[in-house]
């Protein structure tokens, strides 16, 4: 065995994360946490796309994420729509708006666009909140169903008495599902990362002049850029809504959007592992703060007090995040393993 | 009821005007969007309501002292957060903006509580409530009024300081070329410290008209004043001055009649609808020029 | 036969006039030395044949896939496609990429795979990605830097860092390639190696055309050159007759020198 101890280690916590709701000991809160550290931890990544990839600083991701919440919860509402099939959806509306708003405003300077997005979402919210007919404004929209697996169609065909048919009750199932949830997006922004879309997109953020004279079109790519960084924000709105099964335009305000870009900037701008780091951290801390501050006399809001600190003291003193993203970025390519050997045995 | 309209946008123009300068005077010597300044804005509402219920001062003492702390927070502003930063790239810059914005409003929060406060009242003149002038059925009360004198004198003097002081050229050098300007023994961080002060104490004598003019302070004031002071820049033509006021003013009197006759419900939204139609359509603003990267 | 053609090409900016009224043509195949003083328009003039630029007035030819075609306003993406790669004045580098992951960056607009090639890891994909890795290590090679494929680009000395720009801009399969001073900051032992990579670069079938202020480099490996100052042509012809030239000699030693 020459498994090493800090791998072993590794496995063992995740191990560890994997069964722990199934442990008799483990607690609703904590449960909850983990299920919203998820969420955070899909909308972390794909916010990392814009700012991170593409080096374009995005004030508005919020604004998807409540695009894909409403689309999945009025779907779910008024036309009974699976969660599978709302999921592709909800994803597709989010790169929609991400196109139709990115197309005209991208091919101008970042500072711009950043004030662009944030102007977007602040609308995406008075949308939400004053067309009542719609999303009843305010008053949110509650009874929105979990998540059902449903696959009588399937069971009654092999046998007319058998039922598969689940529907999400408890923490527990959306503990699993988050989990695949987290694991997609993974593989989508490493496999996105180790490409030519993925080197468009570095090539932009490091020089956006040399990008455009090796070929690169530059609005093309941050375009599609901030597409898939929308519809990946749209996924994480629409596991929200099927999970809480309620949603108001309290949720989808600007202070989300601070906490996800806080937590890419403490995980690393352009490294999107670092990113499930800064959920985590963030999350927790905050889970920590709300319980703390009221025991000081303070409103909870000013935990975000800690956010801001934590950016300004980033970008000063750990601009690129706390693990440095160029060296393990190839490491697993098999191309590139291949070369580095062939390149060791000649010199 | 038109004309009301008009006239209540005139006056709000005028304050996003002289937020707007703040940003756009920052923007042109730094190329930063100094999203904390509308938090400086705020800070200045708030620290006007504590001198006169704490020290028990005149408004007319207040007004000067809050410009003097808003400069003094602009210029520490600058000093402590951006200008270790002016090598980085400037998506650094503008994510530490960002967090010193929310940072100073929850710092106001800490301090001041979150709950909206009426503005002190007994500390005002008696007679800026009462109409003035009134033409039809429309009335210009004297604080509009003098929100709108105060407001143009600033702008004049702004004008001045930017065009005839050696320290106004200085700012307009450094807009063209910074290291140009360093060469010809300009001291570069003096005068973006300078900057900050004159945008800052501008943005202080807003945050005090509008709390005056609402009746009303809460901490997240400086959020929603200071993007649509921007959007103000951004139609005026961001760098521009003059185009800072136009801008400000159009936007102020669009709010005003898209509320009255659009969708009160909107009222934020039009500023914000505005400002992205400005930025695809005209990018460079009503006076601003385009520019091209060097290569 | 000509690769590219300009003519009357004018580019004002503002009250500036930065080239004015210039006409040359390119042969295929050849070393041309664009040169002049400073502030004479060289740069200018790459960044409007690369489409960085659009020239204020004027014309460009350039034969792209066996047709003439007027070039003004592309983009400098289409450019790249269309056949004209360069180099910039003041390196521009992926800095924080590796040397790899730069020349890799080059050979973009010579590839294709979209969004779900890369996420569905397709064959075509693979292939294709296997393809750039050779590609770009031929390119790497042939300018000799394929001791430092994993460094990061930044880090590499003034002189490799402009051999992997050239290197870069080659893996685009360019048919003109626009070098912008690539001896600028190199010492005589890198600057014969520069000489040698651009015959080898010419050898290839590539038409370049430099821009340098060494004139010892310039004149020994072009066969012809076209001379501006302040926007304007002033003189073109072989390395002999432009020393000759009294224009010329006066643009660059001042009034006065060419009688002495």
């Amino acid at each position: 065995m020459n498994i090493s101890l800090k791998t072993a280690l590794k496995y063992l916590l995740l191990g560890a994360v994997l069964l722990y709701p199934l442990f008799a000991f483990s607690s609703e809160y904590v449960l909850h946490v983990m299920v919203l550290i998820m969420v955070y931890m899909v909308l972390a990544m794909g916010l990392n796309i814009v700012p991170g990839f593409c080096g374009l600083l995005d004030l508005g991701y919020v604004g998807f994420y409540g695009i894909g919440a409403y689309t999945a919860g009025l779907l779910t509402i008024h036309f009974g729509l699976s969660f599978w099939v709302i999921i592709p959806l909800a994803a597709l509306n989010g790169a929609i708006w991400g196109v139709l708003l990115g197309a005209p405003t991208l091919r101008l300077t970042g500072d711009y666009f950043a004030i662009v997005t944030f102007g977007f979402s602040e609308l995406v919210v008075l949308f939400l909140t004053n067309e009542i007919w719609l999303t009843r404004g305010p008053l949110g929209l509650p009874g929105i169903d979990p998540v059902i697996i449903d696959l009588t169609w399937l069971s009654t065909l092999i046998h007319p008495e058998w039922i598969w048919y689940w529907e999400f009750i408890g923490l527990r199932p959306y503990f699993y599902l988050g989990l695949i949830m987290v694991a997609l997006v993974y593989v989508i922004m490493s496999r996105m990362e180790d490409s030519r879309l993925g080197r468009a997109w570095f090539a932009i953020r490091e020089d956006s002049i040399a990008a455009s004279s090796c070929g690169v079109n530059l609005l093309t790519y941050k375009v599609i850029g901030f597409a898939i960084s929308a519809a990946i924000g749209a996924v994480g709105g629409a596991f929200l809504a099927r999970w809480t099964m309620f949603l108001s335009p309290d949720m989808f305000k600007f202070w989300e959007s601070f906490l996800i870009l806080c937590m890419v900037v403490l995980g690393g701008l352009g490294n999107f592992k670092g990113s499930l780091a800064g959920a985590a951290v963030l999350i927790a801390l905050g889970e920590i703060l709300r319980i703390v501050l009221p025991q000081l006399g303070l409103p909870t809001e000013t935990r975000f007090l800690a956010y801001g600190l934590i950016m300004v003291l980033m970008m000063r003193f750990k601009p690129m995040g706390f693990f440095p993203a160029i060296a393990t970025q190839s490491q697993k390519n098999p191309i590139l393993i291949k070369l580095k050997k062939e390149l060791g045995s000649s010199s | 009821m038109f004309e009301q309209q008009l006239i209540n946008g005139l006056t709000l123009g005028m304050i996003y005007a002289l937020i707007a300068v703040g940003y756009t005077m920052v923007y042109g010597v730094i190329q930063l969007i100094n999203f904390a300044h509308g938090e400086i804005f705020m800070l200045s509402a708030f620290l006007a309501v504590t001198f006169i219920t704490v020290f028990g001062l005149p408004i007319y003492v207040v007004i000067f002292m809050t410009m003097g702390c808003c400069a003094l927070i602009g210029v520490m502003l600058d000093i402590f957060a951006y200008r270790p930063l002016r090598q980085s790239p400037r998506l650094a810059a503008l994510i530490t903006a960002i967090g010193m914005s929310i940072f100073l409003q929850n710092l106001a929060m800490i301090i001041w509580g979150s709950r909206p406060r009426p503005f002190v009242q007994e500390a005002l003149p008696a007679f800026l409530r009462t109409p003035a002038l009134s033409f039809g059925e429309a009335t210009v009360s004297w604080l509009q009024l003098t929100i709108f004198g105060t407001a143009s004198l600033l702008m004049i003097i702004l004008f001045l300081i930017i065009n005839k002081t050696r320290v106004g050229t200085a700012m307009r050098a450094l807009s063209q070329n910074r290291t140009g300007a360093a060469l010809m023994g300009i001291n570069v961080n003096r005068v973006i410290s300078f900057t900050f002060a004159l945008g800052s104490s501008m943005g202080a004598v807003a945050g005090i008209m509008v709390a005056i003019y609402y009746n009303t302070l809460y901490p997240t004031m400086g959020y929603v004043a200071g993007v649509k002071a921007f959007a103000a820049a951004v139609l005026g033509g961001i760098g521009s001055v003059p185009g800072a006021m136009i801008g400000g003013i159009i936007l102020g009197i669009a709010e005003a009649l898209g509320a009255g006759y659009i969708s009160s419900l909107y009222r934020d939204g039009i500023a914000y609808a505005v400002m992205i139609a400005v930025i695809i359509f005209r990018p460079s603003g009503i006076l601003g020029k385009s520019t091209v990267e060097k290569v | 036969m000509n690769i590219l053609e300009i003519d009357s090409l004018t580019m004002r900016f503002g009250g500036l006039l930065a080239l004015a009224d210039v006409s040359f043509n390119t042969v295929k195949g050849e070393i041309l030395g664009l040169i002049g003083p400073n502030g004479a328009g060289k740069s200018t003039m790459f960044n409007c044949i690369s489409g960085v630029l659009k020239p204020t007035g004027g014309d460009m030819f350039f034969e792209t896939s066996g047709r003439k075609m007027r070039i003004n306003g592309y983009k400098p993406e289409k450019m790249t496609y269309f056949g004209v790669a360069r180099t910039f004045q003041n390196v521009r580098l992926f800095t924080a990429l590796t040397v790899l992951d730069n020349v890799r960056i080059g050979r973009h607009c010579r590839t294709k795979a979209n969004f779900f090639g890369a996420v569905f890891r397709t064959r075509s994909q693979k292939e294709e990605e296997q393809k750039i890795v050779d590609d770009s290590m031929n390119w790497l090679k042939f300018v000799g830097l394929e001791k430092y494929v994993f460094y990061t680009a930044g880090g590499l000395s003034y002189g490799f860092q402009r051999k992997l720009e050239i290197a870069r801009s080659l893996a685009t399969e360019p048919s003109l390639l626009l070098l912008d001073e690539p001896a600028a900051g190199m010492n005589p032992k890198e600057t014969r190696d520069l000489v040698d990579l651009i015959h080898r670069i010419s050898d290839l079938g590539i038409t370049v055309i430099l821009i340098e202020h060494d004139m010892k480099l310039v004149m020994s490996i072009c066969k012809r050159l076209v001379v501006l100052d302040h926007g304007v042509k002033i003189a073109q012809g072989g390395p002999r007759e432009i020393r000759q030239n009294p224009k010329v000699v006066e643009a660059y030693l001042g009034r006065g020198a060419a009688d002495a």
